[in-house]
């Protein structure tokens, strides 16, 4: 056994004292570990942080938004004093952690960021010298801006009082309908006002023609499973889950109504709805073979049922959202993006005249229009003929200037990084009513209401139990 | 410097690497989470030293409890359906009359080819609402409704399911290896005795086996207290009400959802003791029974 022991010392022995002075230190094998360890380190270290100098980085998580930007942004370089921008896309997960990861080690991100809502709240928790984005109030200020956009627009990226993004949108809401049902039907949309009128002036749609039981189509799509859709309709009945002040405000009498409401669209007699999903080739589907009349759609869903759903061209027509009571709001607001100018970022001045260039200019809203049938939010371009263009795919409606008829109108939103997680209990609390209602169908509405009332008051000492807990949310600053 | 001592720092040299990796990604990280875990953080830029408040809360979190149910029961399952049924498999694809058994190892394995996303989000396409297979296949051969929703309604037994789907040729390969192993002459012998399949295989199979059924019992118990993918692709969350929320899937919410890394390392702490805990639990009974 000792001798095998010594056998692999004596090879290695024997290897080493070939090579002359420091080399012997190690055998021909282990220099070429060595080397193969510091060569990789070399190009790691060295090769990830390579980047020209004077070149802007610009992240956005949307393809269609980087083909608008491109001509501008060639335009620019070209300029005497401009810079080449580096435009990456980014799939919105990779955004966050990117953005999220950078402004968390301090590790310089992209010099102009693109974020979307939900990812974009995530940065604005803590004080305000926490946030990594630039605070960009005194600036829109001073150049007039603030009057110049739909003060709505600003709303998601409003923290602490201050505005952190430059608004990209509006995204009004309206009701998108099967008109070709609706109307060999012999129905009148313009008779509905509120939702009440909807499920009962369309309820003839929902007829079992074949027989089986159950009605051959639904009236909305809508579901427990949808916290865009439910978010949209709660802040379009005026309450929201904050107040303006940012305060928690889930248990409010508007809320349980609208999520009783929301219950017996699901279940129990009342049912109109059917959990017919977007993005999805299922729900695709079923909005096709007309299995649901209607769906809420902001303005950027248009372009995507347009896109995924060519086969509906010319079946479908918009309306304004039905209000929640008679000369209530007829819209909501679903999405929403921005572009924010990093701490880290080099040369804040002129990486604030690209983005007004990128987001105010009309050549750009018109594009927005025009490829993502977007609105913009710059005031001074809603005059731009295009809106009133008839749109082939809804029937020949002027889509863009019913969306920018309803734009005033859009609510207000949070940014607080508790508005996920209120919209989540919300959520939970829709789904035990639609329980409740599943085990006694005839619940009656006030019952209904008072129960809601509960579920809403539990998801809202959950939340305020996670706030309170949180020193800055409380608004301390240790 | 001599040569034995050149010779003898060699070992140390090809370690280092290794000791690098694991000490920079590894063991720095670990000591980093003990921090964060006596934080509390509020998004990427704000944190304050609280010390044992995250843990206190949890203590009183009903989010996290039902996160524990929800991982328990699921753990369960996999226990007490899985492992059994990868047992029964193994021990049918192990009998040398079957035809075709090589094909069919291959086919109960092959889930774990394409990788439990793919496999979820199959999943999630078979157990839709009207356009699924499932429901498609149910009404027509019992009249079940096309919307019956398992994935608001049946939430645990479609994870246990998918799991199913996806572990048990995975575990039937551990007990093949195992049965394989086992000594033919004392199963001869016992059948010589008089003993029948059942009496041969408590007397004989399986404690010629055991090893390696608590070693993937364990296996078993581990993986499903850190289930995240299948629920997380599955339900786009933690599902209707949270009845598909995981302890992992809770960590994951509140440190990148919520933002609260330091909330997010207590709970990783407490998953992890736990875990711990049950590995020499298992290693000590495994001891026990052996002696």
């Amino acid at each position: 056994m000792a001798q095998d022991r010594e056998q692999p010392i004596a090879v290695a022995r024997a290897f080493a004292l070939r090579w002359p002075g420091w080399l012997a230190w190690l055998s021909p094998g282990g220099w070429v570990i060595a080397a193969i360890a510091v060569g990789t380190t070399v190009v790691v270290v060295g090769g990830g942080s390579a980047r020209p100098s004077g070149e802007v980085r610009m992240w956005t998580f949307a393809p269609p938004h980087a083909r608008m930007y491109e001509p501008l942004l060639e335009q620019w370089a070209s300029e005497p004093d401009g810079r080449r921008v580096d435009l990456e896309v980014l799939s919105l997960p990779a955004l966050e952690r990117r953005m999220l990861g950078g402004f968390l080690s301090g590790v310089p991100v992209a010099d102009l960021i693109e974020a979307e809502r939900r990812v974009a709240s995530r940065a604005f928790a803590g004080p305000l010298d926490a946030v990594g984005f630039l605070d960009l109030t005194d600036r829109l200020r001073e150049d007039g801006l603030l009057d110049a956009i739909n003060p709505a627009s600003f709303s998601p990226w409003t923290f602490r009082g201050r505005i952190f993004g430059l608004p990209h949108d509006v995204h009004p809401v309206m009701l998108c309908y099967r008109a070709d049902l609706v109307e060999a039907a012999g129905i009148d949309v313009s008779t509905i006002e509120t939702w009440d009128d909807f499920a009962r002036v369309m309820r003839p749609l929902m007829a079992d023609g074949d027989g089986d039981g159950e009605p051959d189509r639904y009236l909305i799509a809508f579901w427990t499973t949808f916290p865009d859709q439910l978010e949209a309709l709660i802040l379009q009945a005026g309450d929201g889950f904050f107040d303006e002040e940012d305060h928690l405000r889930i248990a409010t009498p508007t809320n349980a109504r609208v999520v009783a409401s929301l219950a017996g669209w699901i279940a129990g007699p009342g049912r109109i709805a059917a959990d017919v999903p977007e993005f999805n080739a299922a729900g695709n589907k079923q909005k096709i073979d007309g299995y649901v009349v209607a769906a809420i759609m902001p303005d950027w869903l248009s372009n995507i049922w347009r896109q995924q759903m060519p086969e509906l061209a010319g079946k479908l027509k918009l309306m304004p959202l039905p209000a929640w009571e008679p000369g209530g709001r007829r819209t909501s607001v679903w999405g929403g993006t921005m572009l924010g100018i990093p701490r880290t970022a080099e040369d804040p001045d002129r990486l604030w005249e690209l983005a007004k260039r990128l987001y105010l200019s009309p050549e750009l809203s018109r594009a927005l229009y025009e490829e993502g049938d977007i609105v913009t939010p710059v005031k001074a371009n809603w005059s731009d003929p295009i809106y009133d263009r008839p749109d082939p795919y809804f029937s020949g409606q002027a889509k863009g200037r019913m969306y920018l008829d309803l734009a005033p109108q859009v609510p207000r939103r949070t940014s607080s990084p508790f508005n996920t997680m209120a919209m989540q209990r919300v959520q939970d609390a829709l789904v035990g009513l639609v329980e409740l209602l599943r085990d006694r169908p005839g619940t009656d509405r006030a019952t209904l209401e008072s129960r809601a009332m509960d579920l809403l008051r539990v998801a809202e000492a959950d939340v305020r139990s996670r706030m309170d807990r949180n020193v800055f949310a409380r608004g301390e600053t240790p | 410097m001599t040569a034995r001592a050149r010779v003898g720092l060699a070992p140390y040299l090809f370690l280092l690497p290794f000791l690098v990796v694991f000490g920079v990604f590894v063991l720095a990280p670990l000591g980093e989470s003990v921090v964060l875990s006596t934080r509390q953080m509020f998004g990427p830029g704000a944190s304050v030293f609280v010390g044992l408040d995250n843990f206190r809360f949890l203590l009183h979190d009903p989010l996290f409890y039902k996160a524990v149910r929800n991982t328990l029961v699921f753990t369960a399952g996999s226990v007490f359906i899985q492992l059994p049924l990868a047992l029964g498999l193994a021990m049918l694809l192990n009998r040398p009359g079957l035809r075709g058994r090589y094909v069919l190892r291959l086919v109960f394995f092959s889930p774990q080819l394409v990788g439990l996303v793919f496999l979820a989000v199959m999943t999630s396409v078979i157990f839709q609402k009207r356009t699924g297979v499932l429901n498609q296949a149910l009404h027509a051969l019992v009249g079940v409704s096309l919307d019956y929703p398992w994935l608001e309604r049946q939430i645990m037994p479609t994870l246990i399911l998918a799991a199913l789907w996806m572990y048990v040729g995975f575990n039937m390969i551990y007990f093949l290896a195992a049965l394989q192993n086992v000594d033919r002459e004392l199963t001869e012998a016992a059948s010589i005795d008089g003993a029948g399949p059942g009496r041969r295989f408590l007397a004989v199979t399986l404690p010629a086996i055991a090893p390696v059924g608590g070693f993937v019992v364990l296996l078993s118990i581990l993986g499903s207290l850190q289930l995240f993918e299948l629920p997380y692709i599955l339900l786009t969350g933690s599902g209707p009400d949270n009845k598909g929320l995981t302890i992992v899937t809770y960590l994951y919410q509140s440190g990148f959802e919520t933002g609260d890394l330091g909330y997010a390392s207590a709970i990783g702490w407490v998953l992890a003791i736990l875990l711990a805990a049950l590995a020499v639990g298992q290693r000590l009974l495994a001891r026990e029974a052996r002696a």
